[in-house]
């Protein structure tokens, strides 16, 4: 089993999802973001970075991440990446529509690229269906599992930018679960974090 | 870092940033109203509160670090003025305040905001209008945070439970929690909780002078 630890911003959200009993046993360690950049990283095999973090928390850790990427290590990050502070995923914003199961024939527009990837051993497109605040445009070579329709990936990983490997996904189950909000985005990390701690990525 | 000087007198209001994402976009428009200041909320031990009446913290906030800086919180308070938080409380940093109680969910129905009591910030506001978004019921409050002896209730779920209080008791001051989205965000005219926001501006004023009255009348005796 990977050794994860989590990042957390201290905020209701995080610290509902984090602190969940059937999610904390995935994590060797809760990282407090504000205390990050005093610390190392060099004891964990993957780094969980949730939505919603602190912006220039994040920027002033950025050493310590670079360092954790140029080492081989795993960064699994969710939602809408608007900084430059993980290497080559191009961040579009797409507004968000958070209606589209009531319209007629209703469509998520998001595709499975990739349905013999491991991943989908542990979740299924349903349970990564909610809805989405942007796409990337990752570097050529990434590895895109979900995309929508119009292009852009929802989901990708990238082993080839930095030494490490980058998991990123636009999807930001955590924030939901941690509202209390949008029930597929439990089943998300039901089977995400399990994937995550001994799946193949 | 807000600094003593006579631009101050103008920001009644502030916003303690958490500096995420989602908050950006409303960030970007309180900058550019003259009764606002926002602060990055880690800068809160630096800042001098003197002419600020009312803080206002949303459910993206760093709740350890409030809990850490929480008689910042209360000498504020204590000193006659307005905290406003909109959000789920896990941490015990707000005077009087408990512990966010999520909903439980059987349907819809379960979402449905009622008004308690009328009260300026909500007049004119129809409780269809904060129960659904486009014909979706859940934004609004998902839950509640139990009450401090002699809270006003402002609006309830369908069983009652009260998502929005008003709490002058705890402190010297006046705390208004709302378990839910930042109320300054209902600002959009194309439904009638669009008047949330500038109602609640208006209601924070008039209760900034009523707590100013009360402790002038207070010192007099």
């Amino acid at each position: 089993m990977r050794k994860i630890a989590a990042l957390y911003g201290g905020n209701a959200h995080q610290q509902r999802t984090l602190y969940e009993s059937k999610y904390r046993r995935f994590f060797a360690e809760v990282i407090y973001l504000p205390a990050l950049y005093r610390g190392s990283l060099d004891e964990f095999d993957v780094l969980l970075v949730p939505s919603q973090l602190h912006q220039g928390l994040l920027a002033r850790s950025q050493p310590q991440i670079r360092q954790f990427l140029n080492r081989g290590g795993i960064i699994a990050a969710f939602g809408a990446q608007p900084q430059p502070w993980l290497p080559g995923h191009n961040w579009e914003f797409r507004p968000t529509n958070f209606w589209w199961w009531l319209e007629p024939n209703a469509k998520s527009g998001l595709v499975l690229k990739r349905p013999e990837h491991d991943l989908f051993r542990y979740i299924t497109l349903e349970d990564a269906t909610w809805h989405y605040h942007g796409v990337f445009w990752p570097a050529a070579g990434a590895e895109i599992l979900i995309e929508v329709e119009d292009g852009g990936a929802i989901f990708y990983i990238d082993k080839l930018t930095t030494p490490g490997t980058l998991i990123l996904t636009t999807l930001d189950p955590e924030f939901h679960y941690g509202s209390y909000f949008m029930p597929a985005t439990e089943r998300f990390l039901d089977g995400f974090l399990p994937w995550l701690a001994e799946g193949q990525l | 870092m807000l600094k003593n000087d006579s631009r101050i007198e103008a920001a009644d209001f502030v916003f303690l940033d958490s500096g995420c994402y989602f908050s950006s976009q409303f960030v970007q428009k309180l900058r550019q109203q003259p009764d606002w200041k926002v602060w990055d909320m880690y800068g809160l031990p630096n800042c001098d509160l003197t002419p600020v009446h009312c803080l206002v913290i949303d459910g993206f906030a760093d709740q350890e670090f409030l809990y850490q800086e929480r008689a910042i919180i209360r000498r504020f308070l204590d000193d006659g003025k307005i905290v406003i938080f909109c959000g789920h409380l896990f941490r015990d940093w707000l005077p009087g305040a408990s512990a966010f109680v999520p909903k439980q969910v059987r349907s819809y129905h379960d979402y449905t905001v009622l008004i308690h009591q009328p009260h300026p910030i909500f007049a004119g506001v129809r409780p269809e209008d904060m129960t659904y978004r486009k014909g979706v019921a859940g934004f609004f409050a998902r839950g509640h945070h139990p009450l401090p002896p002699l809270a006003e209730v402002l609006l309830t779920l369908a069983d009652g439970e009260p998502i929005t209080y008003i709490d002058r008791f705890s402190t010297r001051g006046t705390i208004l929690v709302h378990a839910g989205n930042n109320l300054f965000g209902y600002d959009e005219p194309s439904d009638t909780s669009g008047r949330i926001a500038a109602q609640l501006k208006r209601w924070v004023r008039d209760e900034y002078g009523r707590i100013r009255e009360r402790r002038e009348m207070s010192c007099e005796k």
